[in-house]
């Protein structure tokens, strides 16, 4: 096991106990989404969230791209698509979080149901990830236009590429199990 | 690690989550009626689990090779966790009811039931 893995066993084990912290989100989320005062599948707009999974799902896509290009040292190319990456990354956040004002102007409150609250601790933990990972991917950015893709940076990105991929995995769930139930 | 798997994964993923989608709508728009809860439920489970592994094996890169024995045993350990923390939570959670003592006044038609007190 060279350098190379070591690192990406020690991500991968941080992943699998997050993937146990988004499961007991997703057990609470579904005891108690029968608990609702008068909200449900209305409280969601499908649109938005047709959207947000294609825009998520195409940044898993282009950041997978970005680290294909920084492998083969393609330095302009690698940076173009994780600028992509990054932007899609964005929009995904902005569409979330304006989701959650929209509810919260609407009188949706964390504490107005079990449903809220889990639906809100749910998304918003994921939400919070995706925020995490932008904020390391904008410090890559900036690190390869600074140095360039050294042997350095192009192992960040691997990391990255992996964790990033990996909230994409998570959104499979959050799209199938909140809101696509919650037209049912 | 090739462009074509990341391609693969994307249309594949684009596909499941269009098709997972569509069905939804299909439902909303036959008024509820058809496809049946009983069938759409199981339909867009399978289709998120399908993503999941598609996803896992060309994004991920998780395999059978034995490069990633260690990452595939550690993901093996974590599903086991995840399967019983969240069936068993489910099972613990819906069976409340059945698993309460009854009160004191069932309780008392039961005792009487059974042995006339």
């Amino acid at each position: 096991m060279n350098m190379n893995d070591k690192n990406l066993f020690g991500l991968w084990m941080y992943l699998m106990t997050d993937l146990v912290l988004f499961a007991s989100l997703f057990a609470v989320f579904v005891v108690l989404r029968g608990q609702a005062t008068g909200v449900g599948g209305a409280l969601f707009e499908t649109p938005t969230i047709a959207i947000e999974t294609f825009v998520l799902l195409t940044s898993s896509f282009t950041c997978g791209v970005a680290l294909l290009c920084a492998r083969e040292r393609r330095k302009y190319l690698s940076l173009a698509f994780l600028l992509a990456t990054f932007l899609l990354g964005a929009a995904f956040l902005w569409l979330e979080v304006s989701e959650f004002s929209r509810l919260v102007h609407s009188g949706t409150r964390l504490s107005s149901s079990g449903f809220v609250s889990s639906y809100f601790a749910l998304v918003g933990t994921h939400g919070l990830h995706i925020a995490v990972a932008l904020i390391w991917m904008f410090a890559l950015l900036v690190a390869v236009v600074a140095r360039g893709l050294t042997e350095g940076n192009v192992r960040k990105l691997t990391l990255l590429s992996y964790f990033w991929h990996f909230l994409d995995l998570i959104w499979i769930f959050i799209f199938t199990f909140v809101y696509l139930l919650a037209l049912l | 690690m090739t462009l074509t798997k990341y391609i693969v994964g994307y249309l594949f993923s684009l596909c499941a989550t269009a098709l997972a989608f569509g069905i939804v709508e299909l439902h909303i728009a036959h008024h509820h009626r058809w496809p049946t809860h009983a069938q759409l439920l199981p339909t867009i489970v399978a289709l998120a689990l399908l993503q999941f592994i598609v996803q896992m094996i060309c994004f991920l890169h998780l395999s059978f090779k034995k490069e990633e024995r260690l990452r595939l045993l550690a993901f093996g350990f974590a599903a086991i966790v995840v399967g019983i923390l969240t069936s068993g939570s489910l099972w613990i959670m819906f069976s409340l009811n059945g698993r309460m003592m009854p009160n004191a006044s069932q309780m008392e038609m039961y005792m009487q039931d059974q042995n006339g007190i």
